[in-house]
């Protein structure tokens, strides 16, 4: 379900088509299709995920800090390939993803993420929590994300972010 | 009974240094001790960068061992760091992680104290109409915040709950000062931001993992495939005399495959980026080296990678847990270009770092290995088993030099 700001007219086909792009962004995480998250971004995109702390003291540092499709590639990549981590289970949730406004560089969004996170042995825990300031554009014949900032609200990061949220 | 089963339980393997019993890294009382002796006692810890709180009245909180302190500047301009809990009830005076004051008002009881820490006011001190107040010899100057020893070199502010017979520059030595040095040489800092990570394990597997050179050449893909870190460069491991401070120097080589890659399974030729800018580092520093990270007794790491400047803050919090407190950096003469380098090379560090994403991680099952085994000891013979100074990095010199200090001063 797709809100829109209010008074924003928005068509039932948008909504629809902006659920489906946000709905494949959680199942490509959360099915560990890692390949198929950077395809859902276009090609010069900016995605960072940086804590709110940062942001309200308007300090640029991010944990994970990508200027293009390319690097969230490297990203996915470095996981798969290079990276040692202990096995996890990471569940991403999205809610409350509301239109806020159409501009001429595209539609902007916001939406809450909840991501748990299942270590082997171990109950379920909640990893981080925040809000997602998106920006969306027509790319082709798709919806994609041209900015994705993840902006989670604790200082503290449990152990290691490994997968992108 | 119980007695001497502890006593021969603590008791350090044979093996001097190249031993570090793993109770080191569990035990509950030897924490309690490390948080007096070393955390709570005259050394000089690091609390902030002077820049985070440029001007009187902003304050910035902090913690040291296991006690939280307010740094603030005063209306002198001078830094002071206070112990952020009230006189009356111990309650913490200051809940905001930052901003700017003018005094500080417990919420309790509205015990009023100035940024010196003076107590300055007590509602109520005199009574009301005759009845209650405060005895007649109650003091306002004996009941102020506690108030720490406080230095500062080049931007970077350090803090002592004892009274240091040292300067910092003595306490650090020559050979770390020009280290240090290096990297604050007089510049204004500008301060990037914040990373913090909770990670469940001890906190002298943090420094142990920067002392360590010999694990960065086979852990971290990323620093060895590109030649940012490995050890046939021309590298070093030094210390201070005490051992307690270290210093991994190396410089930069090449993607290129040679007999030490070979024994690499990290090594990688075949791995290359698709977007080039995430590694695009430039000289900076004078002289050959391009990485110099500085572990800094009891409590700090310096880094800098390349181009990514860091300070990493160790914060213990139990035998089994620490945070890693990471301020990025850059100079405040940075052009735009050397900024934009340094947010894209913080891609390597911190809790989702390319490379020290592999750190913690290797933390969390390094303290799940010895929590389970905490009769058994780890071994740091890489190298022999002396503490000295090495042109190398395949030795653990650096780790035994911690254990050297860290044993004479927990008496262990």
């Amino acid at each position: 379900m797709i809100a829109a700001a209010f008074g924003l007219e928005v068509g039932l086909e948008l909504r629809a088509r902006l659920a489906d792009l946000y709905c494949a962004y959680d199942n490509a995480l959360n099915d560990g299709a890692l390949e198929r998250w950077p395809e859902l971004f276009v090609e010069t995109c900016i995605y960072k995920v940086i804590p709110r702390e940062n942001v309200e003291q308007g300090f640029p540092v991010a944990l994970i800090y990508c200027e293009s499709r390319d690097m969230l590639v490297d990203r996915v990549v470095a996981l798969r390939e290079t990276a040692l981590y202990a096995p996890r289970i990471a569940r991403r949730i999205t809610s409350g993803v509301t239109l806020r406004s159409i501009e001429g560089d595209g539609l902007h969004l916001t939406a809450n993420f909840t991501v748990l996170q299942t270590m082997p042995d171990q109950p379920s825990e909640l990893f981080l929590c925040g809000c997602c300031q998106d920006r969306v554009v027509e790319d082709g014949d798709a919806l994609r994300f041209a900015e994705r900032l993840c902006i989670y609200d604790s200082t503290i990061v449990p152990t290691s972010l490994v997968y992108p949220i | 009974m119980e007695d001497s089963r502890q006593s021969a339980a603590r008791a350090w393997p044979d093996g001097g240094c190249s031993r570090v019993p793993n109770w080191v890294y569990t035990d509950s009382d030897i924490f309690t001790h490390e948080l007096q002796r070393i955390f709570g006692a005259s050394d000089w810890l690091y609390v902030c960068l002077e820049g985070e709180i440029p001007n009187p009245g902003d304050f910035k909180r902090s913690q040291l061992g296991n006690r939280e302190v307010i740094a603030v500047r005063g209306t002198d301009r001078a830094i002071n760091v206070l112990v952020n809990r009230c006189a009356h009830r111990s309650m913490q005076v200051c809940t905001a992680s930052r901003g700017t004051a003018k005094e500080f008002v417990c919420p309790y009881h509205q015990w009023t104290y100035d940024l010196a820490g003076n107590l300055l006011g007590v509602p109520f001190r005199r009574g009301y109409r005759g009845q209650g107040g405060m005895p007649a010899d109650f003091r306002t100057e004996e009941h102020g915040l506690k108030r720490l020893a406080v230095t500062a070199r080049r931007g970077v502010v350090f803090a002592s709950f004892g009274a240091p017979n040292e300067s910092l520059e003595t306490y650090l030595g020559d050979r770390m000062l020009g280290y240090f040095d290096r990297v604050f040489d007089g510049r204004d800092l500008a301060v990037l931001g914040y990373m913090r990570q909770r990670i469940p394990a001890n906190w002298k597997l943090m420094f142990e993992n920067i002392k360590d050179p010999y694990h960065a050449s086979l852990l971290h893909v990323f620093l060895v495939t590109f030649g940012l870190f490995r050890l046939d460069q021309q590298s070093a491991v030094e210390m201070d005399d005490t051992g307690r401070h270290a210093v991994l120097v190396s410089r930069r080589g090449a993607q290129e495959a040679n007999d030490a890659t070979s024994q690499m399974r990290a090594f990688r030729s075949d791995f290359a980026l698709r977007d080039k800018r995430l590694l695009d580092p430039v000289r900076e520093f004078p002289g050959d080296a391009t990485v110099v990270l500085q572990t800094l007794w009891p409590n700090l790491i310096v880094q800098q990678q390349s181009n990514t400047l860091a300070m990493r803050q160790i914060v213990p919090l139990g035998p089994h847990s620490f945070d890693l407190a990471w301020t990025f950096f850059g100079y405040a003469d940075d052009t735009p270009e050397m900024h934009q380098r340094r947010l894209r090379q913080a891609n390597l560090m911190g809790p989702a770092g390319l490379v020290s994403l592999d750190d913690s991680e290797a933390m969390l099952l390094s303290q799940a290995g010895i929590d389970t085994n905490d009769d058994e000891a780890c071994l740091v013979e890489m190298g022999g088993r002396a503490v000295v100074n090495e042109p190398h990095m395949v030795t653990e010199t650096a780790i035994r030099g911690f254990y050297q200090h860290y044993r004479s001063v927990m008496e262990l």
